[in-house]
C-alpha cells in the first residue's frame, strides 16, 4: 500500500517535471546560441576593442540578435508556467490551474511593461 | 565582464547561491557601472544560471513544482514592487542595503549549516515514516517525493507552514529585484527549517522559483532602460560555463572550507560597499 502511494505521487508529478526540465534545457540552449552568435557578429563587425558596454540597440543594430537571445532566456520561466497550466488542465486540478494562471498574469504584467 | 560571470557561476554552483552577491559588487566596485545597471545585469545572469541548474534538478525529480508555483504568487508581486522601488531609491542607499545583506549572507555562510550546496548534503532531512495523504493540506496535494541517490530510496515529505512561506517569499521577491540577488538566501532556509521540505528539494524548488522571480525583476529593469545587451552577453555565456565547471569541482573541494573562505570574502566586499556609499572610494 505504502509503495503504491509513493509511486503514484512520483508518476503524477513526473510528466510536469519532464516538461519543465525540457523547457529549461531547450530554452537555455537556444538563448545561449543566439547570444553567442550575436556576440561573434558584433566582434566581427565592430572589433573587440571598439565595443562600448553602455550602448542601446539603436546605436548598434547587430546587438539585436543578442537581445532576442536575452528575451528568449527571460521567457523560459514564463513558458514553464504555461506548461503547468496545460498539465493541471489535463489533470482537472482547478486549484493549481488558478494558481498557475495567477502567476502567469503577474509575470505578464512585468513582461508587457518591459516591451513598452 | 566574462571573468565576473565565470567566478559567479563557479562559486555560485559550488555554494548553492545564485551569483548576484558576486556580480553586483564586481560590476559596481571594479567596473564602476551604475548600481541599477549592475542589478539589472545580475538578474538576467541569475536567470541563465538558475535555468541551467533547474533543468538538472527538475529532471532528477527534486523540484516541487506545485510549491514553487504557489510561493510565486507572492514572490512575483514582491519582485515587481522591488523593481519599481529600485528606480526611485538613491544608488548610495542601494549600495548600503546590499552591504547589509552581504554581511548577513557572510555570517550565514561562516556559521550555519543550511548554506551548503545540495551535492554536499548527506541526507539530513525530514522524511515521513508513513505515506502522505492527498487531502492533508488545504492547498491540495502539496506533497512530493524524489529518489535520493545517497540514501538509495524514495523520500516523501509534506509541506507545512504555508502562510509563513508565502510571507517570506514576498520579502525574498522584493530583495531579489531591489538588490539583484536570487532570493535563495531566504527561500532555502525557510523551506527547509520552517516548511519541512528536505534540503535537496528546498534548493531545487528555490532555483525553480529564482528563474521566474529574477526574470520578472529583469523585465522591470528593462522598463527603466537598465538592461544593456553588451554587458549581459559575456556575463550569461561565462556564468553558464562557470556553473558547469563548479558542479564538477564541487565533488573535489571541501564545501565547508570553501564556504568559510567565501563568507570572509563577502564580509570584505560588504565593507567596500559601505566605503563606496560613504564616497571614501
Amino acid at each position: 500500500m505504502r509503495d503504491k502511494t509513493v509511486k503514484k505521487i512520483k508518476v503524477n508529478e513526473g510528466r510536469l517535471k519532464n516538461w519543465v526540465s525540457l523547457d529549461f534545457r531547450v530554452g537555455i540552449a537556444i538563448s545561449l546560441a543566439l547570444v553567442v552568435i550575436g556576440f561573434i557578429m558584433l566582434v566581427y563587425i565592430s572589433g573587440f576593442k571598439d565595443i562600448q558596454p553602455l550602448v542601446t540597440l539603436e546605436q548598434i543594430p547587430a546587438a539585436k540578435v543578442i537581445s532576442i537571445g536575452i528575451l528568449i532566456l527571460l521567457l523560459v520561466p514564463v513558458i514553464q508556467v504555461i506548461l503547468s497550466i496545460i498539465h493541471f488542465s489535463m489533470k482537472r486540478n482547478r486549484l493549481y490551474i488558478g494558481i498557475s494562471v495567477a502567476v502567469l498574469c503577474l509575470a505578464a504584467i512585468s513582461l508587457v511593461l518591459a516591451l513598452t | 565582464m566574462a571573468g565576473t560571470g565565470l567566478i559567479a557561476g563557479l562559486v555560485g554552483s559550488m555554494l548553492g547561491v545564485g551569483g548576484g552577491f558576486i556580480i553586483v559588487p564586481i560590476l559596481t566596485l571594479a567596473l564602476h557601472l551604475p548600481i541599477q545597471v549592475a542589478i539589472g545585469s545580475s538578474l538576467v545572469a541569475i536567470v541563465a544560471n538558475a535555468c541551467t541548474a533547474a533543468g538538472t534538478y527538475t529532471k532528477a525529480g527534486m523540484t516541487n513544482v506545485k510549491l514553487g508555483l504557489l510561493l510565486e504568487t507572492t514572490t512575483i508581486p514582491g519582485a515587481i514592487i522591488g523593481g519599481f522601488a529600485a528606480a526611485f531609491i538613491a544608488p548610495s542607499i542601494l549600495s548600503a542595503l546590499f552591504g547589509l545583506v552581504l554581511i548577513y549572507v557572510a555570517y550565514t555562510m561562516v556559521t550555519r549549516r543550511h548554506f551548503i550546496s545540495a551535492d554536499n548534503q548527506s541526507g539530513d532531512y525530514l522524511h515521513l515514516s508513513e505515506p502522505v495523504k492527498i487531502s492533508d493540506n488545504m492547498y491540495g496535494s502539496l506533497t512530493d517525493s524524489y529518489y535520493d541517490q545517497n540514501l538509495n530510496k524514495v523520500v516523501s515529505y509534506k509541506v507545512t507552514h504555508i502562510p509563513t512561506g508565502l510571507g517570506t517569499s514576498f520579502l525574498s521577491g522584493i530583495l531579489s529585484s531591489l538588490l539583484g540577488i536570487g532570493g535563495g538566501i531566504i527561500n532555502v532556509p525557510v523551506m527547509h527549517l520552517v516548511m519541512g521540505v528536505p534540503m535537496k528539494a528546498a534548493i531545487a524548488t528555490s532555483i525553480f522559483m529564482i528563474a521566474l522571480t529574477a526574470a520578472t525583476g529583469a523585465f522591470i529593469y528593462q522598463y527603466y532602460g537598465n538592461i544593456y545587451p553588451l554587458i549581459i552577453a559575456p556575463l550569461i555565456i561565462s556564468i553558464v560555463i562557470g556553473a558547469r565547471i563548479g558542479v564538477e569541482l564541487t565533488q573535489k573541494v571541501r564545501g565547508l572550507v570553501l564556504r568559510r573562505i567565501f563568507g570572509i570574502l563577502l564580509f570584505l566586499v560588504a565593507i567596500l560597499m559601505f566605503l563606496k556609499t560613504a564616497k571614501v572610494i
